[in-house]
């Protein structure tokens, strides 16, 4: 085996608390992801109760966070390891958040026709990134180049980028009622659009952890 | 979703609705070829549709090789020429839920660089060549390709 792997493997699962902290953020990824698929569903759906369920998911994700953070601070991972380890899941957090903040606007004031398709591809499209972020840090582990990963995570976040340009655009046709109703479509709209930024900026420290194991 | 079974899918799991351009320019087909050429390059887009009638399934396509190709290189004025006399029709079709494979196979067949994307006769979206190499990319990130 490289040399280079073996330093990455000790470092990063050999220990106890080094494993159950891996298997941890292991389990809040595949938590985001199937927070991701199930808004996937709802949208298509409309379904309301669906959206109650990301919600849910997400308060389970906080508390794998909490898990994950107290075990760094317990002593899991060499010293220099642990704000970036932190950071990440913080990032990964910071997904969920935007996610149910994406559900909440949902619930408050629906999804106009005209948007639903775009949207519904702009969901299905995070839930690739997400599931994407889950192999990047699967092959971090093993100490793989990450490049090929990343190059895919980008291309993901400039589809949607392209996507939201004309979410937007058809969004300034919708007829609003009232102010309020127009900020939160435009929450909405927002913030499901900025799920796939913070998805690549997660991505993006994987690489820094990867880089600093070298 | 374990990591394994996303590994599992082959290349076939890139469906060509994750990789559609959603966002269709239309031309009608009695406009020059010189209000066409101003679409396109005013929105940087290689090919546009057009709009044979009021009917939603009767379109054709018009692609930059049509304008230089047919129009300019030839030395004839864009304005005096109608989108209608070079356009292709009918436009290549592909279902949104088709595999990225087939959509490569049917560009190779059909010798052409871009798919429309049809749900039920209307036109939802376009995948090009460069959807084709970015689906690659991607299923060789997730572990999918089988040499």
């Amino acid at each position: 085996m490289h040399e280079g792997i073996m330093f990455l493997e000790k470092i990063l699962s050999h220990g106890k608390k080094e494993r159950q902290v891996t298997e941890d953020i292991r389990e809040h990824i595949k938590l985001l992801c199937t927070a991701c698929e199930v808004f996937v569903t709802a949208l298509e759906k409309q379904d309301r109760n669906l959206m109650m369920d990301v919600i849910e998911l997400e308060r389970e994700g906080d508390a794998v966070r909490r898990k994950v953070i107290s075990h760094i601070y317990e002593g899991a991972f060499l010293p220099y390891l642990r704000p970036d380890l932190c950071k990440f899941v913080e990032l990964v957090d910071e997904v969920f958040g935007l996610l149910k903040d994406t559900v909440s606007y949902y619930l408050e004031a629906g999804l106009p026709a005209k948007l639903k398709d775009d949207s519904i591809r702009v969901a299905l499209l995070n839930q690739r990134m997400c599931e994407m972020l889950l192999i990047t840090f699967e092959a971090m582990l093993r100490g793989e180049d990450l490049r090929e990963k990343i190059l895919a995570i980008r291309i993901y976040e400039k589809k949607i980028d392209d996507i939201k340009f004309n979410l937007m655009s058809d969004a300034y046709q919708v007829p609003i009622e009232n102010f309020w109703k127009g900020k939160v479509l435009s929450d909405l709209l927002s913030s499901l659009t900025s799920i796939s930024d913070m998805i690549e900026d997660a991505s993006d420290h994987l690489q820094i952890i990867h880089l600093g194991t070298r | 979703m374990a990591v394994h079974d996303l590994q599992q899918r082959r290349v076939g799991g890139m469906k060509v609705q994750e990789f559609m351009t959603s966002k269709i320019e239309v031309v009608d087909s009695n406009s020059s070829v010189y209000e066409a050429a101003e679409k396109m390059v005013d929105k940087r887009i290689r090919s546009v549709a057009v709009r044979f009638s009021s009917s939603e399934g009767d379109f054709g396509v018009l692609t930059t090789r049509d304008i230089v190709f047919k129009v300019l290189a030839k030395g004839i004025n864009p304005k005096k020429v109608k989108v209608s006399e070079i356009a292709s029709k009918p436009v290549v079709c592909i279902d949104r839920e088709s595999d990225m494979d087939d959509a490569a196979t049917q560009m190779l067949k059909s010798n052409i660089a871009r798919l429309f994307v049809c749900d039920q006769g209307k036109i939802v979206g376009l995948v090009s060549l460069l959807d084709v190499m970015a689906a690659e990319l991607i299923s060789h990130a997730r572990g999918d390709h089988v040499s």
